[in-house]
């Protein structure tokens, strides 16, 4: 007895010190603290900010980089850079995960399992990496691809040259393209270059469909001015924001009205509100409606009157209440045209159906009835470029080019393909097969991605590509701020040591060298190349160019300031176009849509992580959705009322069928959404690369792009993609996992006096 | 250690006329405060790190709906409830009138958490861990922190020292309110915002963009909220923690909700 | 004027020392079962310390969780062995004698145990030198003396040393009978606690005077450590439903009701292990009984009165709390528990004479009122961080996590195992307590006069 209680007493005292002792304390806990002071009170060593540009943001903004003892520490606008003027996006600090990244690929790789199977060996650069190249180039340089992201500035001219000299084509890529609203750009105003939008200067903003202070277009830009446009100092009245847009964005949730009107209907209702305009003499002074209608006035657009036109729109009754419908859209239109300077824009969904092109169109076309076509807060236009080797804007592809060069590969006139940070299998819908042409032994594919993607892990021969922090480049802003702007993109640090990249710039003109291309591509390098443009620039003797007396000083004062720039160098006034309306008018045509089914669905760019090029960034998965407040995960917005009706709770797993396939995503109930229109972000969805992008549950990380129909049917006039024509059935699964949301457990709705009434006041207007 | 120190108040203003809730501040801050990668756990959990925070509200009903927007982060309240409850000083007003964290003291307990009325106080539950190479992108100004403490926003105190390094060696003296509007001093996320929602000042500063907002509250309490001349008003301005940040409230042309008292 | 035959010293001795003399059957396997569960805990906690706190259902805005509410528990046990002892002895309330003991000693150890909670859910419990004590002036870490954080050890510090000094006069006497009744080392230690005590009147004396001051000075000491302990919450003012004024006289009265019925409890269970029936007996549970109907409707009053303010200032957030207290799921339901047990189940078993000498109606009820205190505190703590001001946006619900559960669970395993030890040692039930309040029964005639046979305690 006595010996045993001896025993368990010793054993159960032993075991529980041994299992609270057992390495609780860390290392790190045992590191001298000084209790006192503030460690941040004693910041220590140098640091330095270096000016170049920020890839990770769309638009182009300009950055400065904080860099301490060689390593990268801070990404933030360039207060000097006159695209985003020292603000930034969500998206601008992704630049320094992509810098540091655990998964990114440190030398070059070549192909040893099946394709697409991920099994690669890695070789040298010299000679092995550049002799395959080498030799490719030489056997299948006739009728290659290179497909690029879109490339501004001197790496767009260099891919440019490249592909032309050795008789194949350079196309660039984007998920969701820009070639209907160029088209249209093209078609009302005769400009080649997207334009800027001077909201800081307006009074009334009319968007359609644009989600500008989020995704589209320059939206750091676009920010700022809007942040000027509500309370700018100085101005006598506050802006005001009207958003016609199915979805509610966030920039409809900025909006002080949201029109949910029915996809693809944008262009009536500008049409109808250039009638009411026109019919009731609310137009600008300077507006030449006999030219724009070839003398017929309203009556051109007598089939778009009010009346016909507002039930189409199918706007809740709730938002007129006590007028007709008809009366709505006449007030709307006096609205706008009574609050000079007012803009017109147009632009994602609205451009993305099958009638898109007539959309913008008839949307652009208002600018001119209020007279804000080239001024101070109106649409200001963009010159070219200041020398000419370089182009101006992106040579971006369309469904239609996409499905060419699908083509070529399968008829074997294209046998080399040549991809830069650009991913067409991901981007692209299913149904352009883009995969299974890739997928041919006749083929051999180089990628230069410096991470694993859906297309890269295709590749027979991957070559690493330093990332813009590490690299010389160029860009000409696009949309640009209506002056000319060239910025100067410079290697803030070297690579770690336990990478190995090397410049796609500088290795596309070693090859064109090795080739004997020299002739089209002289130079030795990109550095190089824009120290020759940098001469050029000097010679020109304007903007920057006139603060230095020598070429060499400029070069220095470029790669301070981040660019080179000319306030005076302003774009054009455009004129107006003879019988613009009429044209316009004459294509007015209601949107088709694929498949059937109960929901309109409406894709859109991820706030942080665009279409997916960002996904492998832990930053910008953890960003939360501006709206829905979720992280990591694909969710399906569906309106709450209706989700209830169809009883489905936040977070369960429902398959979203269109004609073109199928998805599953995590259901999010949105308060504000219409009932007949589900959202789904772009993003996720992918297999391959980095974990932070294709860790997630396959039920909760799909690719919307998948639901997309390709077919003839469903292009834009101009042969894009119409990615908002899609209608699609959503089926529970009866499976359910947790939504990872940064908002709480409750709805986050006023409780009698919360912070979230505090903060409105109601002033006339 | 800068030894000779201006006699600044720091303060901001926050104007929800402005704010989009495009997130960029969020992000800045990560960056630039070293804070933990918030992995989906993070959020499944309710303990996702943000010392500034975009709070998103509802309002109204379908299609007469509006969502608002607020940015929240530590208000550096001259009155701040967690401060006194701290048994180790581990959270305290420095010379800069900051509401300062310092990791090293930090026990624990999480009380400062429950007194803070604003929520801006994050407690690192796990141990906070960055892959190999990512670690080369921390800010060596920024302590790391280590689990089983809380954290919090400092107004980037090391942007601060910084500054007033820099200005030393300038030779302009100590950091003053020229110097600083010389963009010298700028928190993170005051510099990444977009619209400029975010402005930061010296109260002391007769010229500072951010003087008559506080002048106008100062001058009216909560209980004379109407009569002030200006959109500002302070976050639970009748607990009396005299916050160091000003909210100027949006403006509503055709709110959902009819006529505001405020 | 007492129930019950009257023993002779050698009974009273070899009844009440049986605990120690030889064990019973059961007792080293229970225990036994107990380390376990200790064991078990201590891993836990050891992952915990290790890991980080991630591993508890803690997230942001609730803090403060599980640990806490059991920490507020136990302090609420030891409220019962001074309530008892001090109170009744200055009020020379003879039916106390059996109870004293037993009641102190649960203060002790309950206490020891509640101080572990705090320790263990702060982030990094190695350090609490920080603050506890001011290790290093020169650097200048004092602790920081406003905070409520740092009144609780200081309170419960002092209530423990004096609790300890209280236990320890009224052992002495015991001491020495044990001194005389053991061998071998046991003899060797009992000599040197019994601090050389004959019995004379003169030790008598002293022994008793210093019982009474003690009692007198620990009262004060017993009703601020559990006001201090309200204060952690009550000074919190940015939790509306804890920032309330009326906390302290409403914690320190929840404490005597969960503690005496404890109390109750346990001596229920020593009658019945140790075969005491002759000196815990009927009458004894049955007074605890009649008090604790008192103590009850003082508790309910403020419980009443406490949610009456709450409502009276209407506002927005603290009624938002309330609604989740009273209804939504399951705190509603946890709310219905804890009112019923706390209060209507006991003391309707209380209010007959003939339950209150039923041994198993009265654990029924002490339990009963034990299970709802521990619930009044979780439904003070939680909800009120649920929905934390107005903030709905960040609102988050909590669950305590299998490690909470287990280390919360292990607490009742300690304090159980720690009275099973010590009546192991010493008895549970005073010796010379109980003989004195029989020889006082005995009176001597003196000529005509009559006197006690023993001067009495005034
Ligand atoms: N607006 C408002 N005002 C109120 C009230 C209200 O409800 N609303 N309540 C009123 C009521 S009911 C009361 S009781 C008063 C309370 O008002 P006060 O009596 O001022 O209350 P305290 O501030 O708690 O205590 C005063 C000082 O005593 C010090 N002190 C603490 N312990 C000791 C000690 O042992 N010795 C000495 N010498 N000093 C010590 C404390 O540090 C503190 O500085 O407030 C009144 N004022
Ligand atoms: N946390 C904390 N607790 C304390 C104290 C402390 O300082 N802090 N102080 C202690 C002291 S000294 C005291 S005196 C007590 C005070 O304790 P309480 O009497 O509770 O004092 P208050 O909280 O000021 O008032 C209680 C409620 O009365 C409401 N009330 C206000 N005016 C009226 C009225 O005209 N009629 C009615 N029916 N109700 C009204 C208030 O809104 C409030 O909700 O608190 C004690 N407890
Ligand atoms: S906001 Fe919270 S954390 Fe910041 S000072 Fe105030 S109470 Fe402290
Ligand atoms: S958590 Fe840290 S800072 Fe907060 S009160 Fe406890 S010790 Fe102080
Ligand atoms: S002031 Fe600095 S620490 Fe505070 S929220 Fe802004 S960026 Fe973060
Ligand atoms: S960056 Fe500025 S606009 Fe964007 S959410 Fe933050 S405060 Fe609002």
């Amino acid at each position: 007895m006595k010996l045993t209680r001896r025993n368990f007493l010793a054993w159960a005292g032993l075991s529980a010190v041994g299992a609270v002792a057992c390495d609780v304390i860390q290392e790190e806990e045992l590191i001298l603290q000084s209790p006192r002071d503030l460690p941040e009170d004693l910041v220590k060593g140098r640091d330095n900010w270096y000016a170049t540009l920020g890839r990770q943001a769309t638009g182009g903004d300009g950055v400065i980089v904080r860099v301490m003892e060689g390593r990268a520490k801070k990404i933030q606008g360039n207060p000097k850079y006159p695209v985003n003027l020292g603000k930034q996006s969500v998206r601008t600090e992704g630049g320094l995960q992509a810098l540091y990244h655990p998964d990114r690929i440190s030398g070059p790789l070549l192909r040893t399992g099946p394709r697409g199977s991920g099994q690669f060996r890695a070789i040298e650069w010299e000679p092995e990496a550049l002799d395959i190249l080498k030799r490719e180039l030489r056997a299948r340089g006739q009728g290659m691809v290179l497909i690029t992201e879109p490339l501004r500035g001197h790496l767009g001219m260099i891919a440019e040259r490249f592909a032309d000299a050795l008789g194949g084509k350079h196309l660039g890529f984007e998920t969701l393209d820009d070639t209907t609203y160029r088209a249209a750009v093209k078609e009302v105003f005769g400009q080649d270059l997207l334009p800027d939008f001077d909201i800081a200067n307006a009074n009334y903003v009319l968007s359609f469909g644009a989600d500008f202070l989020s995704t589209w277009g320059s939206s750091t830009r676009l920010s700022t001015a809007y942040g000027e446009f509500r309370q700018g100092i100085g101005r006598e009245r506050r802006g005001t924001l009207v958003q016609v847009d199915p979805r509610f964005s966030l920039t409809a949730a900025n909006a002080d009205q949201w029109l949910p009107i029915k996809p693809g209907m944008e262009g009536y209702l500008a049409l109808s509100l250039a009638y009411v305009i026109i019919s009731e003499g609310l137009q600008a002074s300077g507006a030449d409606i006999d030219r724009l209608t070839d003398g017929q006035g309203a009556a051109i657009l007598n089939a778009y009157n009010p009346e016909t036109v507002a039930p189409l729109l199918e706007l809740p009754a709730q938002l007129h209440q006590g007028k007709s419908a008809a009366d709505f859209i006449r007030e709307l239109a006096r609205n706008f045209a009574g609050h000079h300077p007012c803009i017109a824009i147009g632009g994602d969904s609205a451009g993305a159906h099958t009638n898109g092109f007539f959309n913008l169109q008839a949307i652009y076309v208002l600018n001119y009835l209020v007279g804000s076509v080239g001024e101070k807060g109106g649409i200001r236009f963009n010159p070219g470029s200041p020398i000419s080797v370089l182009p101006a804007f992106a040579k971006v592809g369309s469904l239609q080019d996409w499905v060419e060069v699908a083509n070529d590969i399968r008829s074997g006139h294209t046998r080399l393909a040549l991809i830069h940070e650009a991913d067409p299998v991901h981007g692209l819908p299913a149904s352009v097969g883009f995969a299974g042409a890739l997928d041919r032994d006749d083929l051999f594919i180089v990628s230069f991605s410096p991470f694993l993607d859906e297309t890269s892990i295709m590749a027979d021969l991957v070559l690493p590509d330093r990332v813009f922090l590490e690299d010389w480049g160029s860009d000409i802003p696009e949309p640009g701020p209506g002056y000319q702007v060239i910025g100067m993109q410079q290697p803030v640090v070297n690579p770690l040591s336990d990478l190995n990249p090397r410049s796609f710039g500088d290795l596309l003109l070693s090859m064109a060298q090795e080739l004997g291309r020299e002739t089209t591509l002289p130079w030795s390098g990109v550095e190089a190349a824009l120290k020759e443009s940098v001469e050029a620039l000097y010679n020109l003797g304007q903007g920057t160019s006139t603060l230095v007396d020598s070429a060499g000083a400029l070069w220095n004062l470029m790669l301070q300031q981040g660019g080179w720039w000319n306030e005076d160098a302003t774009g054009p006034k455009p004129g107006v176009p003879a019988g613009l309306l009429n044209r316009i008018t004459a294509q007015g045509n209601e949107p088709g849509f694929a498949g059937s089914g109960d929901f309109y669905l409406l894709p859109f760019a991820h706030n942080s992580l665009l279409d997916g090029r960002n996904a492998h960034l832990p930053w910008m998965q953890a960003a939360p959705d501006p709206i829905t407040t979720v992280t990591w995960q694909t969710w399906v917005e569906v309106n709450s009322r209706r989700a209830a009706e169809l009883n489905l709770r936040e977070g369960d797993v429902v398959r979203v069928e269109s004609a073109a396939g199928s998805i599953t995503a995590l259901v999010y109930p949105n308060p504000a959404l219409p009932p007949d229109v589900v959202a789904v972000p772009l993003g996720q969805g992918r297999r391959n690369g980095s974990h932070y992008a294709s860790g997630g549950d396959r039920r909760e990380s799909s690719n919307v792009i998948d639901l997309l129909s390709s077919d003839t049917t469903n292009r834009t006039e101009t042969g894009a993609l119409a990615w908002a024509g899609n209608r699609v059935r959503v089926v529970a699964t009866g499976e359910s996992i947790r939504v990872s949301k940064f908002e709480g457990i409750f709805p986050a709705r006023e409780i009698a006096i919360t912070a979230g009434e505090e903060i409105i006041k109601v002033t006339d207007h | 250690m800068v030894t000779s120190r201006v006699d600044h108040k720091w303060g901001m203003v926050v104007d929800l006329d402005r704010c989009n809730g495009c997130q960029a501040c969020v992000v800045a801050c990560q960056v630039e405060n070293n804070l933990p990668i918030n992995d989906k756990n993070a959020f499944l959990q309710s303990r996702a790190y943000e010392w500034i925070r975009i709070e998103r509200y509802w309002e109204g009903e379908y299609p007469n709906i509006k969502a608002r927007f607020i940015p929240v982060l530590c208000q550096h309240c001259e009155n701040a409830p967690c401060e006194p409850v701290c048994p180790v000083y581990a959270t305290y007003h420095n010379d800069d009138g900051l509401n300062v964290q310092l990791y090293n003291r930090c026990v624990g307990t999480r009380y400062c958490i429950n007194n803070c009325p604003y929520q801006v106080r994050f407690f690192n539950y796990w141990q906070p861990n960055w892959p190999e190479r990512l670690q080369n992108q921390l800010n060596p100004d920024v302590s790391v922190r280590t689990r089983g403490i809380t954290e919090k926003c400092t107004f980037c105190i090391q942007r601060l020292r910084r500054a007033e390094l820099k200005v030393e060696r300038q030779g302009g003296g100590k950091l003053n309110d020229t110097t600083l509007k010389a963009g010298n001093y700028m928190p993170a996320c005051v510099q990444a915002c977009p619209t400029n929602a975010l402005v930061f000042g010296d109260q002391n500063d007769v010229q500072s963009p951010i003087q008559p907002y506080f002048d106008d509250v100062n001058r009216y309490d909560v209980h004379h909220e109407h009569e002030r001349k200006t959109r500002g008003y302070r976050l639970l301005e009748e607990m009396n923690t005299k916050p160091n940040l000003i909210y100027l409230k949006k403006v509503e042309p055709n709110s959902v909700k009819g006529e505001h008292h405020g | 004027m007492q129930e019950g035959r009257i023993l002779s010293t050698r009974e009273i001795n070899r009844d009440l020392l049986r605990s120690i003399l030889e064990s019973p059957r059961w007792f080293w396997p229970v225990v036994a079962v107990l380390g376990l569960i200790l064991l078990v805990a201590s891993i836990a906690i050891g992952i915990m310390v290790n890991r980080g706190l991630g591993v508890t259902g803690l997230n942001r805005p609730v803090a403060w969780g599980f640990f806490i509410t059991n920490f507020v528990f136990w302090i609420g046990i030891s409220h019962a062995g001074v309530m008892l002892s001090a109170i009744l002895r200055l009020a020379k309330a003879e039916w106390r004698r059996p109870a004293t003991r037993a009641a102190e000693v649960l203060t002790l150890f309950s206490l020891m145990t509640a101080m572990i909670m705090p320790i263990v859910h702060t982030g990094r419990p190695w350090r609490i030198l920080y603050w506890v004590f001011p290790y290093d002036f020169a650097r200048g870490i004092w602790p920081n003396i406003r905070t409520p954080l740092v009144w609780d050890p200081s309170a419960i510090l002092t209530y423990l040393t004096s609790s300890t000094l209280f236990v320890i006069i009224a052992l002495v006497p015991d001491f020495a009978v044990l001194r005389d009744h053991t061998t071998g080392v046991a003899h060797r230690v009992y000599t040197l606690l019994a601090m050389g005590w004959e019995g004379n009147a003169r030790q008598w004396k002293l022994q008793i005077i210093a019982g009474v001051l003690l009692s007198a000075l620990i009262l004060p000491v017993f009703v601020s450590v559990h006001s201090i302990v309200s204060w952690d919450f009550g000074m919190a003012v940015a939790v509306k439903t804890w920032h309330s004024t009326v906390f302290a006289p409403y914690f320190v009265v929840g404490a005597v009701h969960s503690g005496v019925s404890a109390v109750a409890f346990v001596l229920i269970l020593l009658r019945w292990c140790y075969g005491w029936q002759d000196y815990i007996r009927h009458e004894h549970i049955d007074a605890l009984g009649r008090l604790l109907i008192v103590v009850a409707t003082g508790w309910f009053y403020f419980l009443v009165m406490e949610l009456l303010f709450g409502m009276y200032g209407r506002e927005a957030d603290e009624l938002a709390v309330r609604a989740l207290q009273f209804t939504s799921w399951p705190y509603n339901a946890w709310f219905i528990v804890f009112v019923v047990t706390t209060y209507f189940i006991p003391v309707a078993l209380w209010l007959s004479r003939a339950w209150r000498r039923n041994l198993w109606i009265m654990s029924i009820a002490c339990i009963s009122v034990n299970i709802g205190m521990w619930l009044e505190r979780f439904l003070i703590i939680v909800p009120g961080l649920v929905n934390k001001q107005v903030f709905t946006f960040t609102w988050a619900d909590y669950a305590p996590s299998p490690f909470e559960i287990i280390i919360v669970g292990a607490t009742f395993a300690l304090v159980t195992m720690l009275m099973l030890l010590f009546s192991r040692v010493f008895p549970l039930v005073p010796l010379y307590d109980v003989k004195e309040g029989d020889i006082l029964k005995t009176e001597v005639q003196i000529g005509r006069r009559t006197v006690p046979a023993t001067f009495r305690e005034d």
